[in-house]
C-alpha cells in the first residue's frame, strides 16, 4: 500500500503562498495607481497641457522709426531667410558637416562661419551665436537672392533642417546715418529672456539705441494662438487666440538732414586734420534743442552700419566692430564715452567762483605763469591777460584767474588736510557746481548705457582710496611686467607708487586743473556738455535730454507725446547766467572762437560759445567747442587733434550755417512745432 | 461589488469520495507519455463520466464571466485608443475593433473546445502541441519578421500575424504539468508523491528548449514569463526547496549577468531600466513612451475623462497603445474607479484559477492552474506596472484586454484548459 501522505497538502500550501505574493503584486499596483491617478493627478496635469496645446506667437509688425520730419530711419521689410533647424543637422551621421559646407558653398561664406552662427550663446560662448531657443529655427542668412533660396528649397535631400522663408527683417534705409541714436535689434539674449519684459525666446528685440530703449512700445503685443493638436502636430481646434498688436511708431525730435550735416561736417573736420599731419581718428558733436532738451542730432565717428546685425551677425563683422583697429564703432563718442572738457568748462567755474564769493564784476590778475606748491601753472599759450575782469576771463579763455580760485577754494577746503585736524566741513564749490550742472551723473537721455563721467570732490577720493590702496601698493612693488611698453608701464608703476604714499590726499594741483576742466578729477561726455550749455542759455534748466518726442499708433490715431523731463535747476543766479552769456557771445566775436567764426552773420544770429583744448596724457590736446543759439546749442569735441578754437569751433559753425541757412536752403530755423504724419503699416 | 468576490468555500461538488479513486486510475498510466487508446474497454464508462462532468452547472461562471467583462472592456479600450487615428487616415472608424472582436469570438469557440475536451485527450496532444510550439519557434528566428527589434512574429497572408512565444507558454504548461504531475510509485520509504530527480531533470530540459529559442529572438518578457513559470511550477509540484532556491538564484544571477556585461543592445537595455529613472531627462524613445503613459495615467485621476474623450488617448500620445500600453486607455478615460475595477476582475481570474488549482483531482490538473496563474500574473503585473512606470518596458500584453491574436486566443484557450480543470474535478 502506497503511503499517499496528505496528496495535495503540500501543493496546496505552495498555491496559498504563490497566491499571496501575487495578490501583493495586485495590491502594489493599485497604490501606484493611487498615487499617480489621485496624488499626482495635478502635478501630471500641466505635462498633460504642454502635450497637448501648441502655443504660437506671431510677432507684431515692429513699428518704425522716423525723424521730425516723417523720413524712415527703421522700418521693415520682408526678406527671404535662410534658416538651420539644428536638431536635424545634429541627427545627421556627420552633425550636419556636409550640409554646412553645402550651404556655405551656396551662400558664399565659409562653413565655420556659418556654423558658429548656430552655436548657442552660454557664458563662455560668445557672439556670433545664437541666443534665442535651440529648438526654433535659426536664420543664418538674411536678405538672400531667390535664387539662392530656390537652390536650397529644390533640393531638400541636399539640405535636410536647412529651410527658406520669409521673414520682415529690419531695414535701416539711410544706413550708417544716426546708427548709434537708432540702435539695431537681434535675437533676445539669456539674460533678458530671465527679465520681466514677457520676451519669448525666438523673438527679436531691440538691443542698442532708440530699438532698446523704445522696444516695449516698438515690439507692440505678439498674437498668441493656443492650438490643440495631437502627437504628429496636427491641429484639432483653436482653443484661444490673440491677434498681435502692431507695435508704436516712435518719431524723433532727431532731424535727418541735421544728423546727416553733423556727421558728414565731423568726418570732413577728420579728414582735414588728418590731411595735417594730425592722428585724431575720432569725432562727435550733439545738437540740441535748449528749450526742451530734445536732440535735434547727436553723431560719433567712426559708425557703422546696424543693418549688420539684423538676423545675426557674422564673426567677421562682429571682429571688426569691437577691434582697437576699427576704434570700436560701436561705442558712441557723443554719450558713451568721457574726457576732459578744458575750458569749455570755463562757464561752471564762473559759476563755482561766484558762488564760493568771488565778486563777478570784479578785477582779477591773469598772469602767464602761478606758481602754486612746486608747480608752475601756466597759462594756455604763456599769454599774460594782465588785470581783466571775468567777461574778458572767458572771452581770451584765462586759465590762471580760474586755477587760483580752484585753488583758494582747496585751501579754504583745508587744503591737503595732511595735518591733525579737525576741519570744518569742505565748502568744495567747484565739485559741487559742477554736479549742478548735471557732471559726473547720468543726463537720463532715452538711450541705453550711457557714460556718467566723474568729478571727484574729496569724499570720492577717499572712497577710491580705500578700494585701490591694497592694489596701488602691490603694484607699486611689482609693477607693470605684462605691459608691453616699458614706458607706459614705468609711468603706470609711478602712480600707483604715487596712489600707495599718498593717495588718500585730495591732490592740490588736480584740484587747481579742476578749474580749467584739466585733470585727474573731471571727465565729462559732449551731450553731458550739451545739457550743461543749454541750462545756461535756457536760464537755469537743467534738462534730460529726449530724442524721442511721440509715439505713434500703427493706425496714426493715438500720439502720445514725451515731453520734455527736467532732471534739475542750477543753483547760479539768472543774473550770474546772463553775464556768462554776454561773456560767451564775445567769445566768437572777439575770443578764442572768433577765427572760426570770421564772416559769420553773428549780428542776425548771434552765437555763445567757449573753446576747449583738454591736454590728455599721451596724445594730442582734445579739442572742444560749446555753444548756443537762439534755439540750438551745438557741442563738438574732437580727441587727439588740438585746439577747440581751430578744429572744434569751425565744425559748429558749419552746423549753425546749415541749420539757418548761410549761404545755403535753412535745414531747421527751428524745430517743427507739429508731428509729421506717420501711418505706416 | 463585494458579491463578486471569490468566496474562501471550495467550489461545488468537491468531494473527498471522488478524489479518492483518482489517482488509482491514473496510477494505470506509467513511463513517458504515450497515446491514450482512443477505443478499449475502459472507454464507455470514461466518456459517461466526461458527459456528467460537463454539466453546464459545473463551469466557473465567475471566472467565465471575468473574462468576459475583461474582454468587452479590452474592446472598448482598443476602439477608443484606435478611432481618432483611423479617423485621422479616413480609414474605418472601427477597424481594430471588428478585428478584436473576431479574434475574442474565435477564441471563444476554442475556449469551449478546449474546455469539453477530453481531459485525457488532452495529455495525449501535449507532446504534439510541445514540438509543434518548438517548431513555430524555430520557423520565427528563420521565416520571422523583427518588430520592435524582436524576431517574434510570423507574418502570414491576409494582414495576420502569428507569434509562436504565445503558443510556447502554453505548451510549455502543459509539458511541465504532464512530466511533474505524474503519478509514480514512491519508493518504500513511501516519501511524499513529489518529483524525483528525473522527472526535475526532464522538466528543466523541457523547458531550456524553448526558453533558449525565445532569447535567440530575442524577446526577453516572454523568456522571463517562461523561466518563473518553470520555477513556479517545480515549486508548487513539491520540488525540493533548496532546488527551487538555487533556480530563482541562478535566474537571478542571469539576470544580473546581462546587464553586468551588457549582453543586451543598448536600447534593449534602456527599455528594461528606463523605469528606474523615468522622472529624469529622457533621450530615448523608451523613456518617452514611459513619460506619455504615466501622463495618460494620471490625466485620468478618479473617475476618468470618458471614454473616447481622453485628450492624451485621443492625441495618440501614447505610443503602442492598442497594445502594450492598452492600460494607459483606461487610466486616462476611466480614470482610478475603471483601473482598479479592471485589476479586480484580473484578480478574480487570478484568485479562482488558484482554487480550481487547489481543488484539482490530479496534479496535472494543479499545475495546469498554477501555470496559468503564474503566466499571467507576471503579464498582469508587468504590463500594468510598465505603464505605471514601476516596471521596465518589455512588450508583455496585458491577458484578454490588449489587441493581438495570438495572445488572445492563447489566452482563451488557457482559460479553456482551465475550466477543463475545473469541470473535471467536481
Amino acid at each position: 500500500m502506497r503511503r499517499v501522505p496528505s496528496p495535495r497538502s503540500h501543493p496546496r500550501l505552495r498555491i496559498n503562498a504563490l497566491r499571496m505574493i501575487v495578490f501583493a503584486g495586485l495590491a502594489v499596483l493599485l497604490l501606484r495607481l493611487w498615487s499617480l491617478q489621485v496624488l499626482q493627478h495635478d502635478q501630471y496635469q500641466v505635462k498633460a497641457e504642454d502635450n497637448r496645446v501648441r502655443t504660437v506667437v506671431t510677432p507684431a509688425p515692429r513699428g518704425e522709426i522716423v525723424d521730425d520730419k516723417g523720413n524712415t530711419l527703421a522700418a521693415n521689410r520682408t526678406s527671404l531667410v535662410i534658416t538651420i533647424d539644428r536638431s536635424v543637422l545634429a541627427r545627421q551621421a556627420d552633425s550636419g558637416a556636409a550640409v554646412y559646407a553645402r550651404l556655405a558653398r551656396v551662400l558664399h561664406e565659409s562653413p565655420r562661419d556659418l556654423t558658429m552662427k548656430t552655436r548657442l550663446c552660454t557664458k563662455t560662448v560668445g557672439k556670433p551665436c545664437w541666443a534665442g531657443s535651440p529648438y526654433q529655427p535659426i536664420p543664418v542668412a538674411t536678405n538672400v537672392a531667390s535664387t539662392v533660396a530656390l537652390s536650397v528649397i529644390e533640393h531638400p535631400e541636399n539640405f535636410p533642417g536647412v529651410a527658406a522663408d520669409t521673414k520682415a527683417v529690419r531695414v535701416y534705409p539711410h544706413t550708417t546715418l544716426a546708427a548709434h541714436e537708432i540702435g539695431y535689434t537681434g535675437p533676445v539674449s539669456e539674460s533678458q529672456l530671465t527679465g520681466t519684459n514677457g520676451y519669448q525666446a525666438s523673438d527679436t528685440v531691440g538691443q542698442a539705441g532708440i530699438e532698446a530703449s523704445y522696444d516695449a512700445a516698438l515690439r507692440g503685443v505678439s498674437g498668441v494662438k493656443k492650438l490643440a493638436v495631437d502627437r504628429f502636430g496636427r491641429v484639432s481646434s483653436t482653443i484661444a487666440s490673440k491677434d498681435p498688436v502692431a507695435g508704436e511708431n516712435v518719431v524723433l525730435s532727431l532731424d535727418g538732414g541735421v544728423q546727416n550735416l553733423l556727421e558728414q561736417s565731423l568726418a570732413g573736420a577728420l579728414m582735414k586734420a588728418q590731411a595735417h599731419g594730425k592722428a585724431a581718428t575720432t569725432a562727435s558733436g550733439v545738437v540740441m534743442d535748449w528749450h526742451t532738451g530734445q536732440v535735434i542730432a547727436m553723431a560719433s565717428i567712426p559708425t557703422y552700419d546696424p543693418s549688420v546685425f539684423t538676423g545675426g551677425i557674422s564673426t567677421k563683422d562682429y571682429a571688426a566692430l569691437t577691434s582697437a583697429v576699427s576704434n570700436n564703432p560701436l561705442i558712441s563718442r557723443a554719450y558713451q564715452s568721457t574726457s576732459s572738457p578744458g575750458s569749455s568748462f570755463k562757464p561752471v567755474s564762473l559759476s563755482a567762483a561766484v558762488a564760493g564769493g568771488a565778486d563777478i564784476n570784479g578785477s582779477y590778475s591773469c598772469p602767464s605763469t602761478l606758481p602754486i606748491g612746486n608747480a608752475l601753472f601756466h597759462n594756455f599759450e604763456g599769454e599774460s591777460g594782465g588785470i581783466i575782469n571775468l567777461h574778458e576771463a572767458i572771452v581770451v579763455s584765462c586759465d590762471t584767474i580760474f586755477d587760483q580760485f580752484a585753488y583758494n577754494d582747496w585751501l579754504a577746503d583745508g587744503g591737503l588736510r595732511n595735518g591733525t585736524g579737525p576741519y570744518a566741513t569742505a565748502q568744495e564749490y567747484f565739485t559741487k557746481m559742477a554736479k549742478s550742472y548735471g557732471f559726473g551723473r547720468a543726463t537720463g537721455v532715452d538711450l541705453p548705457v550711457e557714460s556718467r563721467g566723474y568729478v571727484t570732490d574729496r569724499a570720492a577720493q577717499q572712497k577710491t582710496y580705500k578700494e585701490m590702496k591694497a592694489i596701488y601698493c602691490k603694484r607699486a612693488a611689482t609693477g607693470y611686467p605684462e605691459d608691453p611698453d616699458p614706458a607706459h608701464a614705468a609711468l603706470l608703476q609711478q602712480y600707483a607708487r604715487e596712489g600707495c604714499i599718498d593717495g588718500n590726499l585730495y591732490n592740490g594741483g588736480a584740484a587747481t586743473m579742476f578749474g580749467i576742466g584739466q585733470g585727474q578729477y573731471l571727465s565729462v561726455s559732449p551731450l553731458q556738455m550739451a545739457t550743461a550749455y543749454a541750462a545756461i542759455a535756457n536760464n537755469g534748466t537743467l534738462y534730460k535730454p529726449r530724442i524721442a518726442k511721440a509715439l505713434v499708433s500703427a493706425d496714426g490715431k493715438t500720439v502720445k507725446r514725451i515731453a520734455p523731463s527736467i532732471a534739475g535747476k542750477l543753483p547760479v543766479a539768472e543774473s550770474t547766467l546772463e553775464y556768462l552769456r554776454q561773456a560767451m557771445m564775445d567769445v566768437t566775436k572777439r575770443g578764442t572762437a572768433s577765427g572760426a567764426f570770421a564772416g559769420f552773420p553773428l549780428a542776425q544770429i548771434p552765437i555763445a560759445g567757449k573753446t576747449g583744448t583738454a591736454e590728455v596724457q599721451g596724445q594730442g590736446d582734445t579739442a572742444w567747442f560749446a555753444s548756443f543759439s537762439t534755439q540750438y546749442v551745438v557741442v563738438i569735441s574732437i580727441p587727439n587733434v588740438g585746439q577747440g578754437g581751430i578744429y572744434a569751433a569751425p565744425v559748429a559753425r558749419q552746423i549753425y550755417e546749415g541749420l539757418y541757412g548761410i549761404g545755403q536752403p535753412p535745414l531747421l530755423p527751428s524745430p517743427p512745432t507739429t508731428l509729421p504724419k506717420v501711418i505706416k503699416p | 461589488m463585494t458579491s463578486l468576490l471569490p468566496g474562501t468555500k471550495p467550489p461545488r461538488g468537491v468531494g473527498k469520495a471522488r478524489l479518492a479513486d483518482k489517482p488509482a486510475r491514473l496510477a494505470n498510466r506509467r513511463g513517458p507519455v504515450t497515446l491514450e487508446p482512443l477505443a478499449g474497454p475502459g472507454a464507455a464508462t470514461s466518456k459517461a463520466r466526461e458527459r456528467s462532468l460537463l454539466s453546464l452547472r459545473n463551469v466557473d461562471w465567475v471566472l467565465a464571466g471575468s473574462v468576459l467583462a475583461l474582454c468587452v472592456i479590452g474592446s472598448l479600450l482598443i476602439a477608443s485608443a484606435t478611432r481618432q487615428y483611423q479617423l485621422d487616415h479616413h480609414l474605418d472608424a472601427y477597424a481594430y475593433l471588428k478585428k478584436h472582436l473576431l479574434t475574442v469570438g474565435i477564441g471563444a469557440v476554442l475556449a469551449v473546445i478546449v474546455a469539453r475536451w477530453d481531459y485525457l485527450l488532452v495529455r495525449a496532444y501535449t507532446p504534439f502541441l510541445y514540438a509543434g510550439s518548438l517548431i513555430g519557434l524555430v520557423a520565427v528566428l528563420v521565416v520571422g519578421a523583427t518588430i520592435n527589434g524582436a524576431r517574434s512574429w510570423i507574418v502570414l497572408p491576409a494582414g495576420f500575424q502569428l507569434q509562436p512565444s504565445e503558443l510556447a507558454k502554453l505548451a510549455l504548461i502543459l509539458g511541465l504539468a504532464l512530466i511533474l504531475g505524474k503519478p509514480r510509485a514512491t519508493g518504500a520509504t513511501g516519501a511524499a508523491a513529489i518529483p524525483g530527480a528525473r522527472e526535475l531533470g526532464q522538466a528543466l530540459l523541457l523547458a531550456a528548449i524553448p526558453v533558449g529559442l525565445v532569447m535567440l529572438q530575442p524577446d526577453f518578457g516572454t523568456t522571463m514569463v517562461l523561466i518563473v513559470m518553470v520555477i513556479g511550477m517545480l515549486a508548487v509540484s513539491g520540488a525540493p526547496g533548496r532546488l527551487v532556491s538555487i533556480l530563482v538564484a541562478a535566474g537571478v544571477a542571469f539576470g544580473a549577468a546581462i546587464f553586468k556585461f551588457h549582453l543586451l543592445k543598448p536600447y534593449q537595455e534602456a527599455r528594461l531600466t528606463n523605469f528606474l529613472h523615468h522622472s529624469g531627462v529622457h533621450t530615448s524613445d523608451t523613456g518617452y513612451n514611459v513619460q506619455q503613459a504615466l501622463v495618460a495615467n494620471a490625466h485620468g485621476g478618479l473617475f476618468g475623462r470618458g471614454l473616447f474623450m481622453g485628450s492624451q488617448t485621443q492625441g495618440q500620445f501614447v505610443p503602442e497603445q492598442k497594445t502594450d500600453f492598452v492600460f494607459t486607455v483606461a487610466g486616462e478615460e476611466l480614470g482610478f474607479v475603471g483601473c482598479a475595477i479592471i485589476l479586480l476582475l484580473l484578480g478574480l481570474v487570478l484568485w479562482r484559477t488558484l482554487s480550481i488549482a487547489q481543488h484539482a483531482s490530479d496534479r496535472f490538473g494543479t499545475l495546469v492552474c498554477v501555470g496559468v496563474v503564474i503566466w499571467f500574473a507576471i503579464q498582469i503585473l508587468i504590463n500594468v506596472g510598465m505603464t505605471l512606470g514601476i516596471m521596465p518596458i518589455t512588450g508583455l500584453p496585458l491577458p484578454f484586454i490588449s489587441y493581438g491574436g495570438s495572445a488572445m486566443f492563447a489566452n482563451l484557450v488557457a482559460l479553456g484548459m482551465v475550466e477543463n480543470v475545473r469541470l473535471r474535478s467536481g
